[in-house]
This record gives C-alpha cells, sequence and structure tokens, in this order.
C-alpha cells in the first residue's frame, strides 16, 4: 500500500509539488474529480518548474531564434544550425544545479550524460563539452567538499564516455555559498549524410520501443524536487538524485546512432527530467498521436516498484523510440549488439489520449495535450531596475602581489587538467585557452565554444550583465576570426514569486536578445532553472551562455598560421591595445578589494557589434599573432597571461601601470608584427609596448618574472583547495 | 600496403581516432576488429589496441577486455612476431593479458591527468625504435606504471623500455611511459599518439609512431 493515500489533501499538495490552485485546474482537466494516485504523479512531474517553464515560458516566447541557419524545429531537445557544405550542430546548455549541491559527484556527473542524451537523441554526435560554474567565497561550508565533487563527476562522466571538455569558466561569490552552480553545454555534429530525428511521433500503430538502462528507484520525484527552494530538511533529498553510468551512456550513444544512421526509428526521445512520464508526453503532444503504454513491461533493476515510481523514475541512460514494427527485430539486434536491452512497451494510437496500462488494467487515460499545453502560465510581476551610472566609485588600484593567488585570480588548471580535452581528436584549442576550438570532420573548418556571463556585473546591473552575456564570447570569438552564429543559455535565477528576481530575469533576457539580434546569432535552445534559493538567500542571477562561432577557412598547416593564438608568439612583436571606451567599473578587482560596486559610462551593443566587424577580417586574414580579450583584473592580468612560459613583455613608459589595472568593457590585445599598422578605425589604439624573450613582464621600475607569476597561480588555487 | 586491425570493445572510446590516424598514415590500411570475433592472424601485419575505458574500467582498467575472443587472435598474431601497439586502456590490455610485463596503477596525484607530456626515446633496437624526443598529449587516471625491481633490471638489459618521461606526471617507476615485451614486437604506451599527427593538434610526433608500422 502506498503512503500517499493515507494523507491529507494538504500533505499531499507538498508531496506531490502543487499549489491549491494547480490541483482545482488539475482536477477540472479531468472532468471535475479527484485526482487517481497516478495523476498526481503526472500533475506533479509536468507541472513542476522544471518541466513546464510555467515562470518563464511567458518571456521564453520573445526571444530572437528564428533565422535562415536554423533548421531545427520547435519543441525539440536542442537546436540545430548549418553551417554549409551540409555540416549541421547541435547544442544545448543545462543546468543540474540542484542534484549537484546535494550530491555534487552524481549531480554534476548526471548533468554531463543528460545534456549529452539531449544531443545524440536528435541523431548528432557529441563531439564537445563544456561547463559553467559557480561556486560560494572562499572559506564557505563545504566548498573544497563541492568543487572537487562536481569537478570529479564531470570528469567520471565525460572522460569515460568519450567526449572532450574543451572550455570552462569558473566562478567564486558568496551568493553561491549554499547554491552552487553546475551548467553543462554539449555539442553534436551532423556530417552530410546524418539525419535530424525528430522526437514527435507520426504513424499510428508503429511500436514504442523502450532502450537502455533498467529502471530503478534512483530520482523518483526528481523534476519537482529542482523546482523547489531549498531548506534544513535538502539533505533528506538525497535519493532523489540519479547516479550516472558513462559506460551505458556510450553504448546508448553507439547503438542509438546505428539505429538511426539506418533510418530504423522514426522519433526518438531521451527519459531526461520526469523519464518517461515526461518523454512519452513530449512525443506525444509533439506528434498530436496517442500512445499505449504498459509499464509491466518496462525492464525493472527493482522488481517491488509500483507505476508511479516507474512513471517518475529518472533512472539514467534510457531512451523511448517509435519504430514500423517490421524495424522492431533489427533494432532489437543492433542493441544487443553493443550489449543492451530493447524491450517494445507500447504503440502509438490513432487518437489523441495517451493510455497507461499496469499489469493488464488500464490504469490512466488522458489527454496528454491537456496537461502539458493545460499547464498553468504565470505573468509573474516584475520590476526592473534600468541601468544607471554610479554617482559614487573610483579607480582601483589593486594590490599586484594579491591578485594571482586570489581565488578569483588564480590557475584554474587543477579542474580542466581532469578534463580529458583531446579524446575524439578534433580539439584545437583546449580549456587553456578562453575559446575552446575543434576542428569540424568533413570539412575542417574550425567551430568555437567560448561561455558567458559575469555574474559580478549581473549584480551590478542585470541590464549590461545580460547584454555583455552575449557581447563578451561574441568580441572574443570574433578577435580569433570567428562569427557567432547562435548561441544557447542556461538561465539561472533565484525565487521567481520575488519581483526583483523577476525583473532581472525579464530584463536581463530582453538585452541578451538583443544583442543577439544585432550579431544575427539567434537563441536556438536553452534552459531555465528557478528558485535558486536557500533558506531566503537568492543567488546573483546568472543567464549564462554560451555562443558558438565558425570561421569559414579551412584549417590546415597553411592557415593555421592565420589563427591566432591566446598567448604571446614571437619575441619583438608589437601588443596593441585597442578598445571601445564605452563602460569601466568595480569589476573583479573590486570584488578582491571588497570595495562597493561602480560603473561609468554605457553598454552600447552597435559598437560592440561594429568593434567585432572591424576586427574579425582581420584576425581572419592572419593580422594578429595572438590576441585576448581584456577581463577580470585588466589588461595588465591579460598580459601577464599570455606570456606563457616562453616569453615577457616591456611596457612602455607613457602607458602607466594603474591604466592598465582598470575594468573596461570592452578592450581586446593584440600582438603583431612590429611595423603593422592598424587600418582606420574609429576606437581607441594604444601601442602598449613589446614582447620580449626575457619573460618578465616589466612596467618602469616594476618587474614581475612568468615564473613568479605561475607560482602565485597555483599557489592560490592550493591554498583553497589542495594540490 | 600493410593491414592494420583496431580492436574495439564495448566502451572503447579513442577507436575512431586511431582508426583514422592509421588510415591517414601512407603505406597503412586500417581495419576493424570487433571484440567477440576471432580473426586470422596471418591476414593482418599489425594490430591496435586503442585508448579509452573499454568496459568502463570495471573491475579494473583492462581486465575485462583481456579476456573476450579477439583477444586469442591477437595473443596468436603477437606469438607470429607480428606488430602489436597498446595506447592507453590498450596498454592496460595488453598488461591484464599477460602480452607485456607489469601493472598500471592509480596515478600517484590520484587524479585523471590530462596535459601534453614530452617523452624521451630509449635504445631498444627494435622494429619500435624512436629517437630524440616525441611530444605528445597524455589523458588517463591509471598510468602509473609499475614492475618488481628485478624484472625492471631485465627488462632494462634487455631494452624492453621503449619511451620515459621528461617529467614523470604520474609517479611511473623509472618515468617508464612505454614498454616492450621480450620480443620486442609487442609495445604498449600511456601517451596519445593519435592526439598529435596534425599541426593544428598541437604537434606532429604521433605520425612518427605510426609509421613505426611500416
Amino acid at each position: 500500500m502506498d503512503v500517499s493515500s493515507l494523507m491529507t489533501l494538504e500533505e499531499k499538495l507538498k508531496h506531490y509539488g502543487l499549489s491549491s490552485d494547480e490541483h482545482s485546474l488539475a482536477k477540472k482537466i479531468v472532468g471535475d474529480r479527484d485526482l487517481s494516485q497516478i495523476e498526481w504523479a503526472l500533475f506533479s512531474s509536468l507541472w513542476s518548474e522544471h518541466c513546464s517553464y510555467k515562470s518563464s515560458k511567458v518571456h521564453l516566447k520573445n526571444l530572437y531564434g528564428k533565422s535562415d541557419v536554423v533548421v531545427s524545429e520547435d519543441g525539440e531537445n536542442a537546436g540545430v544550425v548549418d553551417l554549409g557544405l551540409g555540416e549541421r550542430v547541435a547544442f544545448k546548455m543545462e543546468s543540474h544545479n540542484h542534484p549537484s549541491f546535494i550530491e555534487p559527484f552524481q549531480g554534476a556527473a548526471t548533468g554531463v550524460g543528460g545534456i549529452l542524451r539531449d544531443i545524440f537523441t536528435m541523431g548528432a554526435r557529441p563531439i564537445a563539452l563544456s561547463n559553467y560554474l559557480c561556486f560560494g567565497e572562499a572559506g564557505s561550508d563545504r566548498l573544497e567538499n563541492l568543487v572537487s565533487g562536481v569537478v570529479s563527476g564531470i570528469s567520471f562522466y565525460s572522460n569515460c564516455v568519450g567526449v572532450p571538455n574543451i572550455s570552462g569558466q569558473t566562478e567564486f561569490n558568496k551568493t553561491y555559498n549554499t547554491n552552487n552552480l553546475v551548467n553543462a553545454f554539449a555539442l553534436g555534429y551532423y556530417g552530410k549524410d546524418d539525419k535530424i530525428v525528430s522526437s514527435k511521433i507520426k504513424t499510428p500503430g508503429h511500436s514504442v520501443v523502450y532502450v537502455g538502462a533498467k529502471t530503478g528507484k534512483d530520482g523518483v520525484h526528481g523534476a519537482s524536487m529542482a523546482s523547489e527552494s531549498f531548506d534544513e530538511g535538502s539533505e533528506a533529498k538525497r535519493p532523489t538524485v540519479q547516479i550516472g553510468d558513462p559506460f551505458f551512456e556510450k553504448l546508448l550513444i553507439e547503438s542509438c546512432l546505428e539505429v538511426m544512421k539506418k533510418g530504423l526509428a522514426e522519433s526518438v526521445q531521451d527519459m531526461g527530467a520526469a523519464g518517461i512520464t515526461s518523454s512519452s508526453f513530449e512525443m506525444s503532444v509533439g506528434g498530436g498521436l496517442g500512445l499505449e503504454l504498459d509499464l509491466s513491461r518496462v525492464p525493472l533493476r527493482d522488481q517491488t516498484m509500483n507505476p508511479e515510481e516507474i512513471l517518475l523514475s529518472e533512472s539514467q541512460e534510457r531512451m523511448l523510440m517509435a519504430c514500423d514494427p517490421a524495424n522492431v527485430d533489427q533494432i532489437k539486434s543492433i542493441f544487443t549488439k553493443w550489449g543492451l536491452e530493447a524491450v517494445v512497451v507500447g504503440k502509438v494510437r490513432r487518437e489523441k489520449e495517451i493510455q497507461i496500462f499496469w499489469k493488464g488494467d488500464m490504469v490512466c487515460e488522458i489527454d496528454p495535450a491537456n496537461i502539458v499545453e493545460g499547464a498553468p502560465r504565470y505573468e509573474r510581476p516584475y520590476e526592473i531596475a534600468p541601468w544607471e551610472e554610479s554617482k559614487t566609485g573610483e579607480s582601483t588600484d589593486y594590490d599586484l602581489s594579491k591578485v594571482f593567488s586570489s581565488l578569483q585570480g588564480c590557475s584554474r588548471e587543477w579542474i580542466f587538467n581532469q578534463y580529458d580535452q583531446r579524446v575524439g581528436a578534433k580539439t584545437v584549442a583546449d580549456c587553456l585557452s578562453p575559446i575552446g576550438i575543434v576542428r569540424l570532420p568533413e570539412s575542417g573548418r574550425p567551430l568555437g565554444v567560448v561561455l558567458g556571463c559575469r555574474p559580478l556585473l549581473m549584480e551590478l546591473s542585470p541590464e549590461l550583465g545580460g547584454y555583455d552575456s552575449v557581447l563578451s564570447p561574441a568580441v572574443q570569438l570574433s578577435i580569433k576570426g570567428f562569427k557567432p552564429w547562435a548561441v544557447t543559455d542556461c538561465l539561472n535565477f533565484g525565487n521567481p514569486q520575488k519581483s526583483g528576481i523577476m525583473g532581472e530575469f525579464v530584463s536581463s533576457l530582453r538585452r541578451m536578445s538583443e544583442a543577439c539580434e544585432l550579431f544575427e546569432a539567434p537563441i536556438i535552445s536553452g534552459n531555465v532553472s528557478l528558485y535558486n534559493e536557500t533558506e531566503g538567500q537568492n543567488i546573483t542571477s546568472t543567464p549564462a551562455t554560451c555562443v558558438v562561432g565558425f570561421r569559414d577557412q579551412v584549417l590546415d598547416d597553411e592557415t593555421l598560421e592565420k589563427l591566432p593564438e591566446s598567448s604571446f608568439k614571437e619575441a619583438g612583436s608589437k601588443i596593441l591595445m585597442v578598445e571601445t571606451p564605452q563602460l569601466t567599473w568595480s569589476g573583479y578587482a573590486g570584488d578582491m578589494e571588497a570595495s562597493e560596486k561602480w560603473g561609468k559610462g554605457e553598454l552600447d551593443p552597435q559598437v560592440t557589434k561594429d568593434f567585432c566587424d572591424f576586427l574579425r577580417p582581420l584576425a581572419l586574414e592572419g593580422d594578429f599573432k595572438s590576441s585576448k580579450l581584456v577581463s577580470k583584473f585588466g589588461a595588465f592580468y591579460t598580459l601577464t597571461s599570455m606570456m606563457d612560459d616562453d616569453f615577457g613583455v616591456k611596457i612602455k613608459s607613457n602607458v602607466p601601470l594603474p591604466s592598465l589595472k582598470q575594468e573596461k568593457l570592452y578592450q581586446v590585445i593584440l600582438e603583431v608584427d612590429a611595423d603593422y599598422e592598424l587600418p582606420k578605425n574609429d576606437f581607441k589604439v594604444t601601442d602598449l609596448g613589446v614582447v620580449t624573450s626575457d619573460q618578465t613582464l616589466t612596467s618602469g621600475d616594476f618587474q614581475i618574472t612568468g615564473e613568479e607569476i605561475r607560482k602565485q597561480k597555483y599557489k592560490g588555487w592550493e591554498k583553497h583547495f589542495g594540490a | 600496403m600493410k593491414k592494420i586491425g583496431v580492436v574495439r570493445f564495448l566502451g572503447t572510446n579513442c577507436d575512431q581516432d586511431i582508426f583514422d590516424a592509421v588510415a591517414a598514415t601512407e603505406g597503412l590500411q586500417a581495419e576493424w576488429l570487433w571484440y567477440e570475433d576471432k580473426f586470422e592472424a596471418g591476414d593482418l601485419d599489425g594490430v591496435v589496441i586503442p585508448g579509452g575505458f573499454s568496459y568502463g574500467d570495471y573491475l579494473r582498467c583492462g581486465a575485462l577486455a583481456s579476456k573476450v575472443p579477439v583477444m586469442d587472435s591477437v595473443e596468436e598474431l603477437a606469438g607470429l612476431g607480428k606488430a602489436v601497439l597498446g595506447i592507453c586502456n590498450g596498454f592496460q590490455v595488453l598488461c591484464e593479458r599477460g602480452l607485456l610485463p607489469g601493472v598500471l596503477m592509480r596515478n600517484e596525484s590520484l587524479k585523471f591527468i590530462d596535459d601534453w607530456s614530452v617523452l624521451k626515446a630509449e635504445k631498444t633496437e627494435s622494429p619500435w625504435s624512436l629517437e630524440g624526443e616525441l611530444t605528445m598529449p597524455i589523458a588517463h587516471g591509471e598510468g602509473r606504471y609499475f614492475v618488481p625491481a628485478d624484472t625492471l633490471e631485465s627488462m632494462k638489459k634487455n631494452g624492453q623500455i621503449w619511451l620515459t618521461y621528461s617529467d614523470n606526471p604520474n609517479g611511473s617507476v623509472d618515468d617508464i611511459a612505454g614498454v616492450l615485451n621480450a620480443g620486442k614486437n609487442v609495445a604498449g604506451l600511456m601517451p596519445h599518439p593519435e592526439r598529435a599527427v596534425n599541426s593544428w593538434m598541437g604537434g606532429t610526433d604521433g605520425r612518427k609512431l605510426l609509421e613505426r608500422f611500416l
């Protein structure tokens, strides 16, 4: 007997995460009667914030998401863009914040597994991963455990499944002390013969096939867990976190891609949040056809599971396929070859209702569109705080000896040296570079991946932060000759029922979308994670992005010379700083010195766009030996990060060191030939000095060696996390 | 044209990479070998056991793969004196099968390491002989090579130490990155030559190694 049948209505509402208004709406949908046990489970998961996007949908529909290059349909697992020559890529970013805070290793690992399934479920072979991580401040509770757990979880899963991590960003800020962020990005590739596979069922009479791992009790109610704020009882939610098996995932990738390549399945959907419930409902609603689903045929790890648990289990590495019954045997033999199971669990109906069976009885019959499309939509009240220039605040002249060993300024190598960055043999630039680059297998053209969003700028102004989430990656791509092609986002916010937070959501999203439209780089996929709140403390609003860009030049021995590196290449080169002096702000240095945040100036996306359009063709022509966007701690810090093992910098005497410590949007450092002059332009250009071979940065009386910097950067990390 | 078989176990993830690298080497032709199928040892000129998490590294790295049918044929082919190369997980498989001496243990740091490493080619007087320094990526959690002291001595005397790290990343005994069997036709190494076969990958030293099949 199920305990929930003994609960009072109030207890049930809490257990299933529904409000009493939502409960009334649900009752109306099923025909003005009490909900059955199964229906409670269905409404609970499908109406969770995680599955229904009930607070965000009204705003998401206004995003710039369409352009000529978008070739995926709405409502699929990820967006797909065309790159010409028959090549396309699918990509998406997704959060696994809540599970990773409860159980960092498995939470992060299954985050990687989940985002990979979103990609290969569409027929694309995953070729790159990236991750955006936010943790608490130095000394915060469990910091070491969270960082090492999350990093080893990502490392464990992605290394074994065999997809390289090619870029990453890690932020530390006190608003993440009790709610860290783990956002995983994955990108998949289609060659000219590969088809995009839909999740929508299209043909009545087709078989529904369950493939992959068996279903267990892990992750039951995971979707509703991920849609709540945390409280003191969060520890007790550990059993709602799923367990990942990357070996199984690898087999699933190979077998599914083989089935899809042979055209044996008409539609495929992975089982993610809310497991078989949401996958079957999405397939059904997308195609406008119902399904018969016999839960007693679902392969189980635990024979005591009841229908409700089977419906809500979030066991990993499972997929649902719909196919012509004539193909079932062939599909089964492919899965058997890869050591996996494929079981027919139902069929596509001509009618639109989903019928769920358990041991011969029909336990539920419902029109899925009524649940999915009838889900509540909230137009939550919001208040926008438009950007206003700060009245106070002045430039921060930080202590140079502190910056490299600070948590913000220290080395991140400890993190990414645990990731396989080269499996697949396509990696051109790894995590050491601000832009991850893979070479497309058929055409040999390079694709760039850059993450965006600076939480500190979001704290200063959600409007500026929203712009910057797109503009900053766009500049980074452009100075390497890549055109921003399309964007995915992962919108991490606090409690949407607070009008200020909802205002930050609305305003930052609007600005992101505006910037994307300007660059004609559509937002093709994304994920919303709300309720990042623990005991009343909300995170800094963090609309993370990943901008994918594309350099239209085959990469070979000859053109490799033209691709700007991210560290200095040759002694004697001239170092230029080019800038669009728009906004100066307190930045990461201000944060390190714990001074008040301030910002002076404006951010004009059009000016930034012109800046990118000016620099991109030069980068494509090979004018820059190396290039880098000035980011945290200003140009001084950027110059030191370009010194690598071999080179130094001699800064000209007319360039005062303090001026290189300001954080401005946007400045770039370019290494060019000694006699090179930039074409005529409207931007501010400063000749900073020359690249030297003495591995030392010199500015007047000030000197620091590359070795000293490296030592301090490592020490900075070690101080907090050990060697 | 020499025919080189590339073994595929369940879970292997560097198989396509090495297949492509072999196929791109002039004079070599690559052929797939499926783990369940034995093959005719006489039909091939050599075999590569690729890197990458066969059987998810369950039980012990390489332990399960070392027992599947295709390995019987690999052993037969090695017995004919033909060239066998094990890369990373493939090195672990060959050690587990007993075709190479020693074992590979957890890295000293207890963490997975991805990095570029500079290798020194040792004198072996074998078909696998290389010269000077080679730079190649490493990516492993269990690459710490170990053999008992007496075996190590005899391996040294016999010229079975093939490659050593210039900056030991994982705690391997005597900085060992790659070894040969006593017959010097079976070779295993932790670094990934297939990830260093084009300048855009960051280096081309991997080619020198694959050319030893010729």
